[in-house]
């Protein structure tokens, strides 16, 4: 239990390159782990928005909005998994859906390890020390990239610059599907209100 | 018996309408809505600052109705000039707003001559009328009776181009006599002349806007393209005025520049303090179609505080010596107290002054209670006496909760007093990041000094706790193992 959920996590972001690769051949990911890890990390957004230090902390209240901050996340994460996947099947990936999902959420875990502690000791910086807040920030951002790519490498057996490639190509694919799902959406919503209006001039015939 | 109730129904009716006519309309008797710029720069309704409460025209005044008037000044001693441009005259009012005199002229060599379109004038200490006679390209000064003293005419330099022509728009000078002129096409600055009229040179040239559009754009253009493209020339600036320390302060009226007010140094440097949350240039927020604020006009009114004259919405913004804006008064409209065309802002003791070219008329306005706080306030601050402008901060924020330098002001005098905790409530409230970052370093500073034997001694007896529970989990672990192995 204490073995797959804690220890091996935090194995992973110090290991990436052995971890990932138990992950994938001795099966030791856990879908509840990726799952907590994205869950975790939208609260520390949310509690960094709402949270941080006076200092460091430039947002308006009134604009502070839960709903608006899981979808800024979580969307893209499952956006990213879902193009991970159509651009790597077709580029011989030798990845599953369920493995590019694990080594995606795994890698969020240095954001939640990093922004926690930093919400509260931003609370106790003054000025000239909020540039290390910002650097924190920075590193975990940049070791979350890191992890993505050593994880996307592994998990497909692929090399250096054709995970970049891949990478690069996932990003583009996750903007087709906004548009194509923007067009869709769009093409439904037309669609219902053509149907309304004939409903709505039947109505009035009789 | 029906005809007196009928008698007292409308005697009634009647008495009611006198008691309602007494009693003064509810809400704001201000022709305009006043508002403020927050922290995230919205604008936000505010308490009026300054209400109008008369209006000035030749008619009232018996001379006839005021023709285009270009330019309004308050001597020292408190006299009203107001320059009728169209009239080619000056009418001097004293502080009750009653007429003084008239001056359609002056004689000169013993020969009468008359102003011909003067674009502005000021009043030094000494009650010298300096007149910048655009059409006559000349500076004319006369003395407190309307006698001739001295011409500025056009200057003779070599820094100046042989088709160099003088047209002097405004004008301004300090206290030594020095003047200082705003000519038309004079790119190069403000023309400045010494006490006998001689061309000094120039101060606070404005500088080149660089638009990159253009700037790209202009490389792949051919040469005949690029001679009939705009030229990057330096704006003009709109007008001047003086400071007690002797400082010009000008304004421009270049619309896309972020700092059209400046304050000049003697050597020509903007020194102006920028540190509010937004820049000092009128309206931070417009729409596209009516464009950004076009000053017109500055007005230094002492203990760091100066206005400017907006002409494209007609509004005063007025700022404090750090450039935080402190109200906006004033608008567009043809009610008493809103604005045709306004060119010129003056003070007159509290009253403020503004010349309305379009009306051909002259508005007074008052200061509120809201507006007196906030200045006596913002002058306290600037003297250094926080400590006395706390009660006057905490008046404003009675009339305005939301008036973000009052919590600013209170923060500082806190800050000063050492209490340092209640300090970064107020500056938190204020949005003013700076003075909390200094407040919190001397709150956790002091925090440290007085807690930090308490904190060392947990952590120290923390740490001797878990060694000693380290070593009985081992002690213990150890005798299990000799007890399973049969030793005990």
């Amino acid at each position: 239990m204490k073995q797959d959920y804690i220890k091996f996590p935090l194995h992973l972001i110090f290991h990436p390159i052995d971890a990932f690769w138990d992950l994938k051949s001795d099966h030791r990911g856990r879908m509840v782990v990726a799952y907590t890890a994205l869950a975790l990390t939208i609260t520390m957004m949310i509690l960094q928005k709402e949270y941080a230090g006076f200092l460091v902390n430039d947002i308006d209240p009134r604009t502070i909005n839960s709903f608006v901050e899981i979808a800024t996340a979580a969307l893209p994460f499952f956006l990213w998994c879902i193009a991970n996947w159509a651009v790597t099947t077709l580029m011989e990936g030798e990845g599953r859906f369920r493995e590019i999902f694990l080594a995606t959420g795994y890698s969020l875990i240095p954001i939640i390890l990093i922004y926690a502690p930093m919400i509260v000791v931003s609370r106790f910086m003054v000025q000239e020390e909020t540039s290390f807040y910002y650097l924190f920030n920075s590193i975990a951002f940049l070791w979350f990239l890191l992890l993505l790519f050593i994880g996307m490498m592994t998990v497909h057996q692929y090399t250096v610059f054709k995970t970049l490639l891949t990478m690069l190509l996932t990003v583009i694919v996750m903007g087709i599907i906004i548009f194509l799902g923007a067009l869709v959406f769009s093409m439904l919503q037309q669609l219902y209100e053509f149907g309304y209006n004939i409903y709505r001039e039947l109505i009035f015939r009789t | 018996m029906a005809r007196t109730v009928k008698r007292w129904l409308v005697l009634l009716a009647a008495v009611s309408l006198l008691l309602v006519n007494a009693v003064p309309a509810a809400g704001s008797p201000a022709p305009y809505e006043s508002y403020n710029y927050n922290y995230w720069k919205e604008a936000v309704p505010s308490p009026d600052a300054y209400l109008p409460s008369r209006i000035v025209t030749g008619g009232d005044l018996g001379v006839g109705s005021f023709k285009e008037p270009g330019d309004v000044n308050v001597s020292p001693g408190g006299w009203i000039y107001i320059l009728d441009s169209g009239n080619n005259r000056i009418v001097v009012l004293d502080k009750a707003y009653q007429l003084v005199r008239v001056l359609d002229g002056f004689i000169k060599d013993g020969s009468k001559e008359s102003f011909h379109l003067p674009g502005g004038l000021f009043v030094d200490e000494k009650e010298r009328i300096y007149v910048a006679d655009t059409g006559s390209s000349r500076v004319v000064v006369l003395d407190s009776t309307g006698k001739w003293i001295q011409t500025i005419s056009k200057p003779e330099s070599d820094i100046l181009p042989a088709a160099f022509q003088f047209q002097p728009l405004k004008l301004t000078v300090d206290g030594v006599g020095r003047v200082y002129v705003v000519a038309q096409g004079a790119y190069e600055g403000i023309m400045q002349f010494d006490e006998q009229g001689e061309f000094i040179g120039y101060v606070g040239t404005n500088k080149v806007e660089r638009d990159y559009r253009e700037y790209i754009w202009r490389m792949f253009s051919t040469k005949a393209q690029r001679a009939q493209m705009v030229l990057f020339v330096p704006t003009e600036f709109s007008n001047a005025d003086m400071d007690s320390k002797g400082f010009v302060y000008a304004a421009n009226m270049d619309p896309g520049s972020n700092e059209p007010v400046k304050r000049l140094n003697p050597s020509g440097e903007d020194v102006l303090k920028r540190f509010g949350y937004y820049d000092v240039k009128g309206d931070i927020r417009y729409r596209s179609n009516t464009g950004p604020s076009k000053l017109v006009d500055v007005k230094v009114l002492g203990n760091g505080m100066y206005s400017v004259l907006d002409a494209t919405q007609n509004r005063v913004f007025t700022y404090d010596d750090e450039g935080h804006l402190l109200y906006i008064y004033g608008g567009k409209g043809n009610q008493v107290g809103t604005l045709k065309t306004p060119v010129a802002i003056e003070r007159s003791g509290g009253h403020r002054l503004i010349l309305d070219r379009g009306k051909n008329n002259l508005v007074v306005y008052e200061p509120t209670r809201f507006g007196t706080l906030v200045n006596e306030a913002s002058a306290l601050h600037y003297q250094g006496e926080d400590t006395e402008a706390v009660s006057r901060w905490k008046e404003v924020l009675m009339l305005n909760a939301n008036y973000d330098i009052a919590y600013i002001g209170i923060g500082k005098s806190l800050l000063m007093k050492k209490k340092n905790k209640e300090a970064l409530e107020y500056f938190e409230l204020g949005m003013d990041r700076k003075n909390y970052s200094v407040a919190f370093k001397r709150y956790r500073r002091e925090m440290m000094k007085e807690h930090l034997g308490t904190f060392l001694t947990a952590a120290i007896a923390l740490i001797v706790i878990l060694i000693v529970t380290r070593m009985a989990v081992k002690w213990r672990r150890r005798r299990q193992i000799d007890r399973e192995a049969g030793l005990h």
